[in-house]
């Protein structure tokens, strides 16, 4: 099949002067920020030329809450709440990666049985959060069953992490030096059900979406970005990985013992919308590839301990807080003051949209000096641009669902 | 590394009406698999001791007197500010207990820090999940709102000291 051909002309100063709809003087369009397909509080300029669209302006910050900053006022432990909520639809993640920053920093060491359950988490929030990405994208170019089929899969793993921490979303579950609680059975054989079962949802999503032709003509083509341009607008994850480049960081910088499992890193080979959102169907059954060889060590390690036996930054039992002065101690040490070493430290973890990273900088007080936080979202929107230029209007929708962003990490 | 295939259509498929009838069949297939749709708020939500709910003071044995001492740590351990506590001091052998003991619901986010920094098991999170009013105010729990007594939150208790239950090779220092 021809891929599609659009030629854009552009229009003569006469036909600006007529009252031609097509061509036409341009009009000032604002798609957002309450628009339903821009995926939350984005809002975009465009200039467009009949259908064409001209300066495309991404606007961000409408849901700025000023997570930066606060990390500084709030200090090390009690930020973790905050990162839950920056991309919430993977709040597990963001705990990781954050915790992976300040360990690094102090130079904590997770146990064994600590890192595979966080391997686990994480891919599991990364299936999550694909879901989503792929519910939300069918729904904004008209396959509404699609949605359904996406959120039943995500509902049953939020059923599993409601079982496991208590909380559909927002779990806040992860501490400094590995989780808060360890992964019981019962969680494991609802896991292991879920994980044996989601390869067939996966196909039946490819049934209703790879050979769809509306789903076919409406990505396939659209939005291609080459792989020198993705890497010169710092794309990561998927969308880099759509434009062909093999970059992930679990195999690049490994972190939480990711080299000593088995997957492959999904690529594309065009960089258009179809791409990508085949590189995000392949690592939704990577992951599920990763999670089931976590669970199987899981399974060897039963019994390990999840948190690590670090006096100065992990709070001690409480049996221990309740019978000896020495934990009573340091349980007012750590909740009032946690200290971590001075110096900083910066950790990226490949979260589903890409790069997640947390720059961290300590003076040795209690109080963070920074908290950076490298969200991939923000690098996403950055590219709209790049692709919808001198586009079709309605390629827009595509574009947006297929970069695949959360507002709330973009503007934090 | 694996190249993700890309998909050239086939006639079939570019037909388009023979590919609905079989997205179709897949959609209409959902019709006889199980309802999975909730009818809230008929039917409650499950709950069990895992649930992280809305904290919860717990009474002593008699059911009267608070095991708070009113020391603070849960007040400078929540993340959302929504704790306030006056201490005063009592005839009892604690010496010290809340004067006021207030939780703003309305800022709280069920994080749990609270009821990981209490060191006298005295606030833990209960399974109570709803919470609506008319009034801001009346959303601001004081101590007769937040009170309950130990046997209500006991398997939440024990679930609790089940996963802080670490450490249990270590030498203690103590
Ligand atoms: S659950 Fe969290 S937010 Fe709520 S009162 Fe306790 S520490 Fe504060
Ligand atoms: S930490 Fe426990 S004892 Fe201390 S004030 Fe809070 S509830 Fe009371």
């Amino acid at each position: 099949m021809s891929p599609q051909t659009f030629e854009y002309r552009p229009s003569t100063p006469e036909e600006i002067e007529s009252d031609d709809p097509v061509h036409g003087e341009l009009m000032h369009l604002s798609m957002g920020p309450q628009h339903p397909a821009t995926h939350g509080v984005l809002r975009i300029l465009i200039d467009l030329d009949g259908e064409t669209m001209h300066n495309v302006e991404p606007e961000v910050g409408y849901l700025h809450r000023g997570k930066e900053k606060t990390c500084e006022s709030l200090g090390w432990a009690k930020f973790f709440p905050h990162t839950d909520r920056l991309d919430y639809v993977q709040p597990l993640m963001n705990n990781i990666g954050y915790a992976l920053a300040l360990e690094k920093l102090a130079g904590i060491v997770v146990p064994e049985r600590g890192q595979i359950v966080r391997v686990l988490l994480m891919e599991v929030s990364r299936i999550a959060a694909h879901l989503i990405y792929l519910g939300t994208t069918a729904i904004d170019l008209g396959a509404v069953s699609m949605f359904f089929n996406c959120f039943k899969e995500r509902e049953k793993i939020y059923s599993i992490l409601d079982a496991y921490t208590g909380h559909r979303m927002n779990n806040t579950y992860v501490r400094i030096g590995g989780v808060f609680a360890d992964v019981d059975e019962g969680v494991e054989g609802m896991l292991r059900e879920f994980l044996e079962g989601f390869p067939a949802a996966v196909d039946g999503f490819e049934t209703m979406l790879t050979g769809n032709r509306i789903w076919y003509d409406r990505n396939r083509d659209v939005g291609i970005i080459t792989p020198d341009d993705a890497r010169a607008w710092a794309l990561t994850g998927p969308n880099l990985r759509g434009a062909g480049i093999a970059h992930d960081l679990r195999k690049a910088e490994p972190y939480s013992g990711y080299e000593d499992y088995d997957f492959e890193v999904a690529v594309g080979t065009v960089g258009d919308c179809y791409d990508r959102y085949l590189v995000r169907v392949e690592e939704m059954r990577q992951s599920t590839r990763i999670a089931m060889q976590a669970l199987d060590r899981l399974r060897e390690t039963r019994g390990g301990e999840v948190l690590t036996e670090d006096r100065r930054y992990v709070l001690p039992p409480k049996e221990k807080v309740m019978t000896s002065m020495e934990e009573l101690i340091f349980q007012f040490k750590i909740v009032t003051d946690l200290r971590l070493p001075k110096g900083e430290a910066y950790q990226g973890i490949e979260s589903s949209k890409g790069e997640l990273g947390f720059f961290v900088v300590s003076d040795g007080s209690s109080m963070p000096v920074r908290c950076h936080i490298r969200a991939p979202g923000l690098y996403n929107v950055q590219a709209i641009p790049l692709l919808a230029n001198r586009r079709l209007f309605s390629d827009m929708v595509a574009i947006i669902g297929s970069l695949d962003f959360v507002m709330g990490e973009v503007d934090r | 590394m694996v190249i993700v295939k890309r998909k050239e259509l086939s006639l079939m498929e570019r037909l388009f009406l023979p590919e609905i009838v079989r997205a179709l069949s897949h959609s209409f297939r959902a019709i006889f698999q199980p309802k999975i749709t909730r009818q809230y708020p008929e039917e409650g939500l499950p709950t069990n001791e895992v649930t992280r709910g809305q904290p919860r003071l717990t009474l002593l044995e008699d059911n009267e007197t608070l095991a708070c001492v009113s020391c603070g740590l849960c007040e400078v351990a929540c993340p959302a500010y929504a704790i306030t506590i006056d201490g005063q001091e009592t005839d009892r052998f604690i010496e010290r207990e809340p004067e006021r003991f207030e939780i703003d619901m309305l800022r709280c986010i069920l994080c749990g820090f609270c009821e990981e920094a209490c060191p006298k098991d005295a606030i833990f999170m209960s399974d109570e999940l709803e919470l609506a009013d008319f009034t801001r105010a009346a959303l601001v729990y004081d101590i007769d709102k937040l009170k309950r007594p130990k046997a209500a939150l006991q398997k939440r208790i024990d679930y609790f000291y089940k996963v802080n239950d670490r450490w249990r090779k270590s030498s203690s220092t103590s």
